[in-house]
């Protein structure tokens, strides 16, 4: 059987902070409707594999190319494509629950933005929380809000760096299986995690990341 | 781990230098531990002082360098702090020579009237840190360790109240005693003012003590409101009487004014004794939460002083603001696209109208400019003026640039993104050069004499000098510290930091450059083009760069492939 086209295609990707190297010569392609988990231990490169698919991390060699486009922040095509949850999500600060959403849905062009809104409002449990700052809300509901933005938006791939991280059980169960609904819909995934749950219901792939961290000697 | 998820390992195709062998570790044997369990018997009273004797000592047993050492490491920025000192005494005390002999009306008027408003200006400001900060506060590490253990909170806390009670006399004093020195009051009149400033702001700093253990505010925020809004009455005064339009017999009673204001100082003094008594009684059931929410905001503004980040300042005061407010009634937004973000904006103004106040605080300074004689430099001060006005106003755009996450969540350029965020503001700049206008086409006798459409040009350089001053005040990058340190008397410093001081007014001076040199006011129009294009994100560093990069790995492929290309095998015989 002839192998889908990669949404994301990382070939050769190399990161390094100072003479540490982090992430050495990786490669992944992802179609549509796999979902690939990264696992490894506590520095592997998952985050920063993830950080340079999104591209807030340049990498110091590799091209990284979604929908065969290459891998900027600031490409609106890549804006309107990728979807993320990693950790330099902001919020605005006098905005709401339910306008974060309503802003993010209607800057995405979606007509029926009430209707969306609401609904992914129900999903993630934040209806009591609708009215309320951002700066009041729980580290849990904090997170729940990440994927709602990630979740309220058109996405053709979603990158996810420890989605689980502060949520309660039925959280990581409600993520897991709104994760493969999105995967079985023909979504890409690409997310970083421990939890095993998560990694054994969503993944179609699981890549390790082994110990490649190494400390070059200086010269 | 699952089965599956074993099962799924195991089928992964290894991943070309990024897959690697797990080894099973060798079995431990459990570490033989030993447990520390306090003797059972009555632990001895705490005596607070010693305790903060002691952590006083702990302090000193971690510092690195001496005073001295210090001292002599900075020796060049204390010897420059001193000249300029004295230089600014010297020039003080020449103004305040000069000022005396002025008998005009303008003079009279300032003479009484700015002093005044200094005064009352203090006292706001001193309500209004004291409000901010506690006063009374303690650190995260002191909330943790000291305040579960059986001590006494008043006689730990009592030493407190000698910081904010010194600063707000300190600060007030010095700042009166300048303002009224310039405005030419007489020696006895300028120590009779200040000591009304220090007293009455060390009075109120321990009238909010006072209140914080019944966290009450009521009382603190009122004051606070008639203390700001009666100094801005006497500053409109001011200008009334310099423009003509009021006349100079209003302020004619400097003379009482005089025991007036050492009456006030005394019973500042009377006050501030009586404050202290009530607050050293209450201390003891100030609440922990209380005590620590100023320690962390103190903490954290330390932190962003120490990278000179002004905006990581107001970022914290904003989110704490937000965090009190807590809930908000949600309203549906319009429009599709970059339409959204223009409008949630418009939403912003009437959920916040308290920044309306900055704004037209700032539109009193090009009429106090004119009136004041200050023709040539109005647009600069003025421009100055409108940055700190519409900072409050650009908060959607401090959010998207402040780090990149939000940002990529629309699907937007970053110009067109910044462009979007900065349409409302630039609405609002636009109504205040309109507003500002007769102030630059001349209103006080001897102020300004621009024809109207020069007037008009003038006011609308100093509102698109005053928006793009305050667009690059919120988006202008952290200091980066893993750049090349600059070598100074103080240490190494990164270049970026010196320019966080200057970051706004250096947009503001650069456009108002050529009104202020006499140039033609396209000339500022042009420059400020270029700021706008450069400002709002079109030449994107990171994005030329990577665009760069790329351009650089297809040619370096495409001459290894041409390179290739040209391997031709030796024919054999």
């Amino acid at each position: 059987m002839a192998r889908k086209t990669p949404v994301l295609k990382v070939t050769n990707l190399t990161k390094a902070f100072g003479p540490v190297v982090i992430v050495d010569g990786f490669n992944l392609e992802v179609a549509a409707g796999e979902a690939v988990a990264l696992t490894g231990r506590n520095g592997a490169g998952k985050s920063t594999v993830l950080r340079c698919i999104v591209g807030s991390e340049r990498p110091d060699d590799g091209t990284i190319e979604v929908n065969g486009t290459t891998v900027s922040e600031t490409n609106p095509q890549i804006r309107r494509d990728v979807a993320t949850v990693i950790d330099d999500l902001d919020f605005f600060p006098d905005l709401s629950v339910v306008e974060h959403l309503d802003l993010l849905a209607r800057a995405h062009g979606i007509r029926d933005a009430d209707d969306a809104v609401d609904e992914v409002l129900h999903e993630v449990q934040l209806v009591p929380q609708s009215g309320q700052l951002p700066g009041t809300l729980s580290s849990g509901q904090r997170r729940r809000l990440a994927l709602a933005t990630a979740f309220i938006r058109p996405r053709k791939l979603l990158i996810l760096d420890e989605p689980e991280q502060r949520l309660d059980t039925e959280g990581v169960e409600w993520l897991a299986d709104r994760l493969v609904a999105e995967r079985q819909r023909g979504l890409a995934i690409v997310m970083a995690s421990h939890d095993p749950t998560l990694v054994d219901r969503v993944a179609t792939r699981i890549v390790r990341l082994g110990d490649r961290a190494e400390v070059l000697a200086d010269e | 781990m699952s089965k599956k998820s074993r099962k799924l390992i195991r089928a992964t195709p290894a991943v070309e230098n990024a897959a690697a062998e797990v080894t099973p570790e060798a079995m431990q044997p459990a570490p033989e531990r030993t447990f520390f369990f306090l003797p059972d018997v009555e632990p001895v009273e705490v005596d607070e002082r010693e305790l903060h004797d002691e952590m006083k000592l702990w302090r000193h047993g971690r510092a690195t360098r001496t005073i001295g050492q210090l001292l002599a490491d900075s020796y060049v920025m204390l010897f420059s702090v001193v000249v300029i000192g004295a230089m600014v005494v010297s020039v003080v005390l020449r103004a305040q020579a000069g000022m005396t002999g002025c008998n005009t009306e303008a003079c009279a008027s300032g003479r009484l009237l700015l002093p005044s408003a200094m005064v009352l200006a203090c006292y706001a400001l001193a309500l209004g840190m004291a409000a901010l900060f506690g006063p009374v506060l303690a650190s995260a590490a002191e909330g943790s360790w000291l305040m579960d253990a059986p001590i006494s909170r008043r006689r730990l806390l009592r030493g407190r109240l000698v910081v904010p009670l010194v600063g707000s006399f300190g600060v007030a004093t010095v700042f009166t005693a300048l303002v009224g020195a310039l405005s030419g009051l007489s020696w006895l009149q300028v120590v009779a003012w200040s000591a009304a400033a220090g007293l009455g702001s060390s009075a109120l700093v321990a009238l909010a003590a006072s209140e914080q253990p019944l966290e009450r505010t009521r009382i603190l925020k009122t004051l606070q409101v008639i203390f700001a809004s009666a100094a801005l009455i006497l500053l409109l005064v001011v200008i009334g009487v310099a423009a003509g339009w009021l006349p100079v017999s209003v302020v004619a009673v400097a003379g009482g004014a005089t025991w007036l204001l050492a009456g006030l100082a005394v019973v500042a003094l009377v006050a501030l004794v009586v404050l202290l008594r009530v607050t050293l009684s209450r201390l003891e059931s100030i609440r922990r939460a209380r005590l620590l929410s100023g320690g962390s905001l103190v903490s954290g503004m330390q932190g962003a002083m120490f990278a000179l980040d002004f905006g990581l300042i107001r970022d914290i005061l904003v989110e704490r603001r937000m965090i009190a407010k807590g809930h908000v009634k949600p309203t549906r937004g319009r429009g599709l696209g970059l339409m959204a973000l223009v409008w949630r904006d418009v939403e912003r103004l009437r959920r916040s109208p308290s920044a309306f106040l900055g704004l037209a605080a700032s539109l009193f300074v090009p009429y106090a400019a004119d009136a004041l004689r200050m023709v040539q430099l109005n647009p600069v001060i003025s421009g100055l003026a409108l940055v700190a006005g519409l900072v409050p106003f650009l908060g959607s755009l401090r959010v998207l640039t402040r780090t990149g996450g939000l940002a990529r969540s629309f699907p937007f350029k970053t110009a067109q993104l910044r462009t979007a965020a900065m349409a409302v503001p630039a609405g609002l700049a636009l109504l205040w050069g309109l507003a500002a206008s007769p102030a630059f086409i001349g209103i006080a006798r001897s102020g300004a004499d621009r024809s109207v459409l020069d007037g008009l040009s003038a006011a609308l350089v100093t509102a698109i000098a005053g928006l793009l001053g305050a667009v690059r005040w919120v988006t202008a990058k952290k200091v980066d510290f893993q750049t090349p340190m600059m070598a100074t008397e103080s240490g190494a410093m990164p270049p970026t930091l010196l320019f966080n001081l200057f970051r706004g007014f250096d947009m503001v001076a650069l456009i108002t450059a050529p009104l202020i040199l006499g140039f033609p006011a396209y000339w500022s129009l042009v420059i400020a083009t270029v700021v706008f294009v450069a400002l709002r994100g079109s030449f994107n560093a990171e994005d030329l760069r990577a665009e760069q990069e790329a351009a650089k790995r297809e040619l370096a492929a495409s001459k290894k492939a041409a390179t290739d290309r040209q391997k031709i095998p030796r024919p054999t015989r």
